[in-house]
Protein backbone atom coordinates (compact mmCIF):
# COMPACT_ATOMS: atom_id res chain seq x y z
CA UNK A 1 0.00 0.00 0.00
CA UNK A 2 1.38 3.59 -0.77
CA UNK A 3 1.61 6.20 1.95
CA UNK A 4 -0.35 8.56 -0.30
CA UNK A 5 -4.11 9.11 -2.27
CA UNK A 6 -3.77 9.03 -6.09
CA UNK A 7 -6.44 7.82 -8.36
CA UNK A 8 -4.77 7.27 -11.65
CA UNK A 9 -6.79 8.47 -14.53
CA UNK A 10 -5.85 7.55 -17.88
CA UNK A 11 -5.37 10.35 -20.72
CA UNK A 12 -3.28 12.40 -18.41
CA UNK A 13 0.34 12.24 -18.15
CA UNK A 14 0.83 9.76 -15.30
CA UNK A 15 4.14 11.40 -14.25
CA UNK A 16 2.14 14.47 -13.54
CA UNK A 17 -0.80 13.15 -11.74
CA UNK A 18 1.75 11.15 -9.24
CA UNK A 19 3.52 14.05 -8.62
CA UNK A 20 0.66 16.36 -7.93
CA UNK A 21 -0.98 13.80 -5.88
CA UNK A 22 2.22 13.43 -3.84
CA UNK A 23 3.01 16.85 -3.53
CA UNK A 24 -0.37 17.18 -2.26
CA UNK A 25 -0.38 14.71 0.01
CA UNK A 26 3.24 16.80 1.54
CA UNK A 27 1.12 19.81 2.13
CA UNK A 28 -1.73 18.69 3.67
CA UNK A 29 0.16 16.81 6.24
CA UNK A 30 -0.56 13.07 4.86
CA UNK A 31 3.36 12.15 4.11
CA UNK A 32 5.55 13.39 6.63
CA UNK A 33 9.10 14.94 6.84
CA UNK A 34 11.57 12.08 7.27
CA UNK A 35 9.26 9.49 6.39
CA UNK A 36 10.34 6.93 3.73
CA UNK A 37 9.07 7.07 0.04
CA UNK A 38 8.73 4.05 -2.18
CA UNK A 39 11.30 2.82 -4.03
CA UNK A 40 10.46 2.58 -7.68
CA UNK A 41 10.04 -0.87 -7.81
CA UNK A 42 7.40 -0.46 -4.94
CA UNK A 43 5.92 2.17 -6.47
CA UNK A 44 5.50 0.74 -9.84
CA UNK A 45 4.12 -2.56 -8.20
CA UNK A 46 1.50 -0.61 -6.62
CA UNK A 47 0.65 2.10 -9.35
CA UNK A 48 1.21 -1.12 -12.12
CA UNK A 49 3.30 1.58 -14.17
CA UNK A 50 5.98 1.36 -16.41
CA UNK A 51 9.27 0.99 -13.50
CA UNK A 52 10.70 4.00 -16.07
CA UNK A 53 7.87 6.21 -14.95
CA UNK A 54 7.77 5.19 -12.06
CA UNK A 55 11.85 6.38 -12.10
CA UNK A 56 10.66 9.61 -13.68
CA UNK A 57 8.39 10.59 -10.67
CA UNK A 58 10.98 10.13 -8.44
CA UNK A 59 13.25 11.95 -10.51
CA UNK A 60 11.11 14.30 -10.47
CA UNK A 61 10.03 14.59 -7.01
CA UNK A 62 13.54 14.84 -5.83
CA UNK A 63 14.50 17.58 -8.67
CA UNK A 64 11.44 19.34 -6.76
CA UNK A 65 12.62 19.19 -3.46
CA UNK A 66 9.94 17.13 -2.42
CA UNK A 67 12.20 13.98 -2.03
CA UNK A 68 15.61 13.49 -0.89
CA UNK A 69 17.90 10.68 -1.48
CA UNK A 70 19.83 9.10 0.99
CA UNK A 71 22.29 6.57 0.42
CA UNK A 72 21.41 3.06 1.41
CA UNK A 73 17.70 4.41 2.80
CA UNK A 74 16.17 5.41 -0.62
CA UNK A 75 14.29 8.45 -0.90
CA UNK A 76 12.66 9.91 2.11
CA UNK A 77 10.32 12.96 2.47
CA UNK A 78 12.23 16.70 2.28
CA UNK A 79 11.63 18.10 5.46
CA UNK A 80 9.39 21.14 5.19
CA UNK A 81 6.21 23.13 7.08
CA UNK A 82 3.11 21.73 6.45
CA UNK A 83 1.33 23.68 3.61
CA UNK A 84 -0.67 27.10 5.18
CA UNK A 85 -4.24 27.15 4.04
CA UNK A 86 -4.01 28.69 0.99
CA UNK A 87 -1.80 26.27 -0.51
CA UNK A 88 -3.76 23.54 0.59
CA UNK A 89 -6.63 25.53 -1.00
CA UNK A 90 -4.77 25.86 -4.37
CA UNK A 91 -4.53 22.27 -4.69
CA UNK A 92 -7.85 22.00 -5.21
CA UNK A 93 -7.97 24.43 -8.19
CA UNK A 94 -8.48 21.37 -10.77
CA UNK A 95 -11.54 20.28 -8.90
CA UNK A 96 -12.85 24.05 -8.84
CA UNK A 97 -12.38 24.71 -12.17
CA UNK A 98 -14.33 21.50 -13.56
CA UNK A 99 -17.29 22.62 -11.17
CA UNK A 100 -17.60 26.18 -12.40
CA UNK A 101 -16.92 24.83 -16.05
CA UNK A 102 -19.93 22.22 -15.21
CA UNK A 103 -22.12 25.06 -13.61
CA UNK A 104 -21.87 27.59 -16.58
CA UNK A 105 -23.00 24.55 -19.08
CA UNK A 106 -26.27 24.37 -17.31
CA UNK A 107 -26.49 27.85 -17.10
CA UNK A 108 -25.86 28.24 -13.04
CA UNK A 109 -25.06 31.68 -11.55
CA UNK A 110 -21.45 31.91 -9.47
CA UNK A 111 -24.60 32.17 -6.38
CA UNK A 112 -26.89 28.93 -7.16
CA UNK A 113 -23.00 27.38 -6.95
CA UNK A 114 -21.98 28.89 -3.57
CA UNK A 115 -25.44 27.89 -1.91
CA UNK A 116 -25.36 23.79 -3.47
CA UNK A 117 -21.59 24.18 -1.96
CA UNK A 118 -23.08 25.26 1.44
CA UNK A 119 -25.50 22.35 1.07
CA UNK A 120 -23.51 19.61 0.64
CA UNK A 121 -20.86 21.04 3.28
CA UNK A 122 -23.43 20.62 5.47
CA UNK A 123 -24.47 17.82 5.00
CA UNK A 124 -21.06 16.08 5.12
CA UNK A 125 -20.81 17.40 8.81
CA UNK A 126 -19.02 20.74 9.73
CA UNK A 127 -19.21 24.09 9.50
CA UNK B 1 19.92 0.07 -30.13
CA UNK B 2 16.59 -1.12 -31.14
CA UNK B 3 15.82 -4.38 -29.56
CA UNK B 4 13.42 -5.05 -32.51
CA UNK B 5 13.53 -3.92 -36.02
CA UNK B 6 11.53 -4.64 -39.16
CA UNK B 7 11.94 -2.89 -42.74
CA UNK B 8 9.06 -3.10 -44.88
CA UNK B 9 8.52 -6.42 -43.75
CA UNK B 10 5.91 -8.10 -45.79
CA UNK B 11 4.04 -11.35 -45.04
CA UNK B 12 1.47 -12.89 -47.32
CA UNK B 13 -0.64 -16.69 -46.86
CA UNK B 14 -0.69 -17.48 -50.53
CA UNK B 15 -2.30 -14.02 -52.10
CA UNK B 16 -3.53 -12.56 -48.54
CA UNK B 17 -0.99 -10.02 -47.66
CA UNK B 18 -1.39 -10.08 -43.65
CA UNK B 19 1.44 -7.94 -43.47
CA UNK B 20 2.50 -5.10 -45.48
CA UNK B 21 5.87 -2.95 -45.93
CA UNK B 22 5.88 -2.56 -42.21
CA UNK B 23 8.74 -0.63 -40.54
CA UNK B 24 9.28 -0.11 -36.52
CA UNK B 25 11.80 0.10 -34.30
CA UNK B 26 11.99 -0.71 -30.82
CA UNK B 27 14.16 1.20 -28.58
CA UNK B 28 15.87 -0.89 -25.62
CA UNK B 29 14.54 -0.55 -22.52
CA UNK B 30 11.00 0.31 -23.38
CA UNK B 31 7.77 -1.20 -23.35
CA UNK B 32 6.07 -1.43 -26.58
CA UNK B 33 2.15 -2.23 -27.13
CA UNK B 34 1.51 -3.31 -30.55
CA UNK B 35 -1.99 -2.33 -31.14
CA UNK B 36 -4.57 -3.14 -33.57
CA UNK B 37 -8.19 -5.18 -34.08
CA UNK B 38 -8.57 -9.05 -34.91
CA UNK B 39 -6.71 -9.74 -38.07
CA UNK B 40 -4.63 -6.80 -37.96
CA UNK B 41 -1.72 -8.78 -38.27
CA UNK B 42 -0.05 -8.45 -34.66
CA UNK B 43 -0.04 -12.00 -34.10
CA UNK B 44 1.93 -12.59 -38.25
CA UNK B 45 4.56 -10.14 -37.27
CA UNK B 46 5.43 -11.28 -33.94
CA UNK B 47 5.87 -14.70 -35.50
CA UNK B 48 7.86 -13.54 -37.87
CA UNK B 49 9.88 -11.72 -35.29
CA UNK B 50 10.24 -15.02 -33.38
CA UNK B 51 11.65 -17.04 -36.69
CA UNK B 52 7.94 -18.98 -36.37
CA UNK B 53 7.24 -17.95 -40.03
CA UNK B 54 9.90 -16.33 -42.27
CA UNK B 55 8.83 -12.89 -43.80
CA UNK B 56 7.69 -12.82 -47.91
CA UNK B 57 9.89 -9.87 -48.18
CA UNK B 58 11.82 -7.18 -46.35
CA UNK B 59 13.38 -8.06 -43.27
CA UNK B 60 13.34 -8.31 -39.49
CA UNK B 61 15.89 -8.22 -36.74
CA UNK B 62 15.62 -8.87 -33.24
CA UNK B 63 18.38 -8.56 -30.71
CA UNK B 64 20.23 -7.11 -33.93
CA UNK B 65 20.25 -10.52 -35.82
CA UNK B 66 18.05 -11.38 -38.81
CA UNK B 67 15.21 -13.10 -37.37
CA UNK B 68 15.42 -16.30 -39.86
CA UNK B 69 19.01 -16.44 -37.99
CA UNK B 70 18.21 -16.39 -34.31
CA UNK B 71 20.28 -19.01 -32.36
CA UNK B 72 20.67 -20.05 -29.23
CA UNK B 73 22.29 -17.35 -28.11
CA UNK B 74 19.60 -14.88 -29.27
CA UNK B 75 16.68 -17.45 -27.55
CA UNK B 76 18.16 -17.33 -24.19
CA UNK B 77 17.30 -13.64 -24.00
CA UNK B 78 14.15 -13.89 -25.25
CA UNK B 79 10.70 -14.93 -23.52
CA UNK B 80 7.63 -15.70 -25.01
CA UNK B 81 4.64 -16.36 -23.92
CA UNK B 82 1.46 -16.04 -26.40
CA UNK B 83 -2.40 -16.75 -25.81
CA UNK B 84 -2.07 -20.30 -27.59
CA UNK B 85 0.30 -21.19 -25.77
CA UNK B 86 0.85 -25.23 -25.98
CA UNK B 87 2.84 -26.50 -22.87
CA UNK B 88 2.46 -30.36 -22.55
CA UNK B 89 -0.39 -31.17 -21.19
CA UNK B 90 0.78 -34.29 -18.98
CA UNK B 91 3.39 -32.51 -17.07
CA UNK B 92 3.01 -31.23 -13.82
CA UNK B 93 3.77 -27.54 -13.09
CA UNK B 94 7.14 -28.48 -11.14
CA UNK B 95 8.30 -30.93 -13.84
CA UNK B 96 7.51 -27.78 -16.71
CA UNK B 97 9.95 -25.82 -14.49
CA UNK B 98 12.29 -28.37 -13.75
CA UNK B 99 12.69 -29.33 -17.66
CA UNK B 100 12.94 -25.90 -18.80
CA UNK B 101 15.23 -25.05 -15.95
CA UNK B 102 18.35 -26.29 -16.96
CA UNK B 103 18.69 -24.74 -20.45
CA UNK B 104 19.28 -21.01 -19.37
CA UNK B 105 22.10 -20.27 -17.35
CA UNK B 106 20.26 -16.98 -16.11
CA UNK B 107 17.88 -18.92 -14.55
CA UNK B 108 17.15 -17.08 -11.27
CA UNK B 109 15.72 -20.32 -8.60
CA UNK B 110 15.04 -17.49 -6.00
CA UNK B 111 12.88 -15.72 -8.62
CA UNK B 112 11.41 -18.73 -9.43
CA UNK B 113 10.13 -19.59 -6.01
CA UNK B 114 8.70 -15.87 -5.63
CA UNK B 115 6.54 -15.96 -8.69
CA UNK B 116 5.25 -19.92 -7.88
CA UNK B 117 3.89 -17.62 -4.74
CA UNK B 118 2.96 -14.82 -6.30
CA UNK B 119 1.50 -16.94 -9.11
CA UNK B 120 -0.11 -19.36 -6.71
CA UNK B 121 0.61 -21.93 -8.97
CA UNK B 122 -0.23 -25.53 -7.22
CA UNK B 123 3.32 -27.26 -8.45
CA UNK B 124 2.00 -30.79 -8.35
CA UNK B 125 -0.75 -30.32 -10.72
CA UNK B 126 -0.77 -31.55 -14.26
CA UNK B 127 -0.79 -28.48 -16.49
CA UNK B 128 -3.79 -30.31 -18.23
CA UNK B 129 -5.86 -29.77 -15.22
CA UNK B 130 -4.83 -25.83 -15.25
CA UNK B 131 -7.52 -23.60 -15.49
CA UNK B 132 -6.42 -20.55 -18.60
CA UNK B 133 -5.50 -18.33 -16.31
CA UNK B 134 -3.04 -20.78 -14.30
CA UNK B 135 -1.76 -22.09 -17.50
CA UNK B 136 -1.07 -18.57 -18.77
CA UNK B 137 0.86 -17.84 -15.69
CA UNK B 138 2.68 -20.92 -15.64
CA UNK B 139 3.83 -19.74 -19.53
CA UNK B 140 4.53 -16.53 -17.87
CA UNK B 141 6.70 -17.86 -15.08
CA UNK B 142 8.67 -19.99 -17.62
CA UNK B 143 9.57 -17.23 -19.92
CA UNK B 144 10.80 -14.71 -16.43
CA UNK B 145 12.24 -16.71 -14.05
CA UNK B 146 15.92 -16.54 -16.66
CA UNK B 147 15.14 -12.97 -16.70
CA UNK B 148 15.26 -12.40 -20.53
CA UNK B 149 16.34 -9.19 -22.46
CA UNK B 150 13.16 -9.21 -24.55
CA UNK B 151 10.11 -10.68 -23.41
CA UNK B 152 7.48 -11.09 -26.29
CA UNK B 153 4.03 -11.03 -25.41
CA UNK B 154 1.29 -12.20 -28.10
CA UNK B 155 -2.61 -10.85 -26.81
CA UNK B 156 -1.51 -11.86 -23.02
CA UNK B 157 -4.71 -11.45 -21.69
CA UNK B 158 -7.11 -13.04 -23.73
CA UNK B 159 -9.31 -14.98 -21.82
CA UNK B 160 -8.02 -13.84 -18.31
CA UNK B 161 -10.27 -12.67 -15.24
CA UNK B 162 -9.48 -9.34 -14.12
CA UNK B 163 -7.78 -10.47 -10.94
CA UNK B 164 -5.05 -12.94 -12.94
CA UNK B 165 -4.55 -9.64 -15.28
CA UNK B 166 -3.25 -7.63 -12.51
CA UNK B 167 -1.41 -10.72 -11.56
CA UNK B 168 -0.07 -11.03 -14.46
CA UNK B 169 0.70 -7.33 -15.07
CA UNK B 170 2.69 -7.66 -11.53
CA UNK B 171 4.41 -10.58 -12.62
CA UNK B 172 5.99 -8.90 -15.39
CA UNK B 173 6.69 -5.74 -14.00
CA UNK B 174 8.19 -7.83 -10.78
CA UNK B 175 11.55 -9.05 -12.90
CA UNK B 176 11.92 -5.68 -14.81
CA UNK B 177 15.72 -3.91 -14.18
CA UNK B 178 15.31 0.43 -15.24
CA UNK B 179 17.40 0.06 -18.61
CA UNK B 180 18.04 -3.52 -19.08
CA UNK B 181 14.85 -4.99 -20.31
CA UNK B 182 12.77 -4.76 -23.30
CA UNK B 183 8.44 -5.79 -23.57
CA UNK B 184 7.25 -6.08 -26.80
CA UNK B 185 3.45 -6.91 -25.93
CA UNK B 186 0.48 -7.03 -28.69
CA UNK B 187 -2.95 -6.06 -27.71
CA UNK B 188 -6.34 -5.42 -27.96
CA UNK B 189 -6.66 -4.50 -24.05
CA UNK B 190 -5.72 -1.57 -24.42
CA UNK B 191 -6.59 -0.29 -20.96
CA UNK B 192 -4.54 -3.31 -18.82
CA UNK B 193 -1.46 -2.12 -21.45
CA UNK B 194 -1.76 1.78 -21.43
CA UNK B 195 -0.23 2.19 -18.08
CA UNK B 196 2.30 -0.03 -18.59
CA UNK B 197 3.61 0.70 -22.12
CA UNK B 198 5.93 4.09 -23.10
CA UNK B 199 5.84 3.64 -26.74
CA UNK B 200 2.44 2.39 -29.23
CA UNK B 201 1.92 1.21 -32.25
CA UNK B 202 -0.90 0.89 -34.05
CA UNK B 203 -1.61 -1.72 -36.75
CA UNK B 204 -4.53 -1.69 -38.93
CA UNK B 205 -5.25 -4.22 -42.22
CA UNK B 206 -1.19 -5.41 -41.77
CA UNK B 207 -0.60 -1.63 -42.06
CA UNK B 208 1.18 0.29 -38.91
CA UNK B 209 -0.59 3.49 -39.20
CA UNK B 210 1.32 5.03 -36.49
CA UNK B 211 4.17 4.61 -33.59
CA UNK B 212 4.51 7.35 -31.12
CA UNK B 213 5.37 7.89 -27.88
CA UNK B 214 1.71 7.14 -25.30
CA UNK B 215 3.01 10.48 -23.89
CA UNK B 216 3.38 12.28 -26.74
CA UNK B 217 -0.18 10.58 -28.59
CA UNK B 218 -1.70 11.96 -25.17
CA UNK B 219 -0.18 15.22 -25.21
CA UNK B 220 -1.88 16.07 -28.53
CA UNK B 221 -5.40 14.16 -28.69
CA UNK B 222 -8.33 15.76 -26.85
CA UNK B 223 -12.06 15.22 -27.07
CA UNK B 224 -13.01 18.62 -27.66
CA UNK B 225 -16.79 19.68 -26.90
CA UNK B 226 -18.28 22.69 -27.62
CA UNK B 227 -21.46 24.58 -26.99
CA UNK B 228 -22.57 26.90 -28.56
CA UNK B 229 -25.41 29.54 -28.43
CA UNK B 230 -27.31 29.08 -31.55
CA UNK B 231 -27.42 25.52 -33.83
CA UNK B 232 -24.55 24.86 -35.77
CA UNK B 233 -24.72 25.32 -39.66
CA UNK B 234 -23.83 21.58 -40.68
CA UNK B 235 -21.24 23.10 -43.83
CA UNK B 236 -19.22 24.31 -41.41
CA UNK B 237 -15.55 23.76 -42.89
CA UNK B 238 -13.28 22.40 -40.33
CA UNK B 239 -9.79 21.38 -40.36
CA UNK B 240 -8.23 17.91 -41.20
CA UNK B 241 -6.47 17.45 -38.07
CA UNK B 242 -10.16 17.13 -36.63
CA UNK B 243 -11.43 13.62 -36.65
CA UNK B 244 -14.95 12.07 -35.93
CA UNK B 245 -16.73 15.70 -35.94
CA UNK B 246 -20.07 15.63 -34.98
CA UNK B 247 -22.80 18.34 -34.58
CA UNK B 248 -26.62 17.94 -33.39
CA UNK B 249 -28.63 21.69 -32.35
CA UNK B 250 -26.19 23.71 -30.79
CA UNK B 251 -23.60 21.00 -29.25
CA UNK B 252 -20.61 19.77 -31.45
CA UNK B 253 -17.68 17.46 -31.04
CA UNK B 254 -14.45 16.45 -32.55
CA UNK B 255 -11.14 14.44 -32.12
CA UNK B 256 -8.34 17.24 -31.85
CA UNK B 257 -5.12 15.24 -32.92
CA UNK B 258 -3.24 18.11 -33.21
CA UNK B 259 -3.91 20.23 -29.83
CA UNK B 260 -2.32 23.26 -28.80
CA UNK B 261 -3.18 25.00 -25.48
CA UNK B 262 -5.21 28.02 -26.85
CA UNK B 263 -4.47 26.97 -30.78
CA UNK B 264 -7.58 24.31 -30.47
CA UNK B 265 -10.15 27.03 -29.01
CA UNK B 266 -8.51 29.95 -30.70
CA UNK B 267 -10.03 27.82 -34.12
CA UNK B 268 -13.43 26.84 -32.15
CA UNK B 269 -13.91 30.71 -31.96
CA UNK B 270 -13.22 31.39 -35.58
CA UNK B 271 -16.11 29.52 -36.19
CA UNK B 272 -18.55 29.89 -33.00
CA UNK B 273 -17.40 33.01 -31.43
CA UNK B 274 -19.84 32.96 -28.70
CA UNK B 275 -19.18 28.83 -28.11
CA UNK B 276 -17.68 27.44 -24.44
CA UNK B 277 -15.22 25.30 -25.20
CA UNK B 278 -13.97 22.33 -23.24
CA UNK B 279 -10.95 19.91 -24.03
CA UNK B 280 -10.73 16.39 -22.17
CA UNK B 281 -7.58 14.28 -22.14
CA UNK B 282 -8.21 10.77 -23.67
CA UNK B 283 -6.80 7.40 -22.75
CA UNK B 284 -5.42 5.43 -25.02
CA UNK B 285 -8.22 3.61 -25.62
CA UNK B 286 -10.44 6.12 -26.52
CA UNK B 287 -7.94 6.97 -29.16
CA UNK B 288 -7.23 4.04 -30.76
CA UNK B 289 -11.23 4.05 -30.97
CA UNK B 290 -11.08 7.31 -32.35
CA UNK B 291 -8.59 6.65 -34.77
CA UNK B 292 -10.40 3.17 -35.91
CA UNK B 293 -13.67 5.45 -36.52
CA UNK B 294 -12.15 7.62 -38.87
CA UNK B 295 -10.35 5.60 -40.64
CA UNK B 296 -13.66 3.67 -41.84
CA UNK B 297 -14.90 4.76 -45.74
CA UNK B 298 -17.91 6.53 -44.38
CA UNK B 299 -16.55 9.30 -42.42
CA UNK B 300 -14.49 12.09 -43.59
CA UNK B 301 -11.44 11.85 -45.21
CA UNK B 302 -9.60 12.56 -42.31
CA UNK B 303 -5.78 12.25 -42.33
CA UNK B 304 -4.94 9.41 -40.33
CA UNK B 305 -1.96 11.74 -38.22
Amino acid sequence: MLPFFVELKPGLPLTEQVVFAVKKAVVGGQLKAGETFPSVRVLSLELKINPNTAHKIIATLVTEGVLVTTPGVGSIVAARAVGDKRERAEFLGADLERLVVEAKKMGLTLDDVQSGLAKHWRKLGGE
Amino acid sequence: MNVIETQKLVRKYGRMEAVHDLTLSVPAGSVFALLGPNGAGKTTTIKVLMNLLSPTAGEARVLGVDSRKLGVKERLQIGYVSENQQLPPWMTVRQLLDYCRPWYPTWDRDLEKKLLVRFELPEERKIKQLSRGMAMKVALLSSLAYRPKLLVLDEPFSGLDPLVRDEFIQGVLEVSEIGDWTVFISSHDINEVEMLCDWTGILTGGRLQLTERVESLQARFRRVEVVNDTAVVSSVVVPAHWLCYEQSGTILRFIETNFVAGKTEALCRERFPSAAVTAHSMSLREIFVALMRAERPQSREGALL
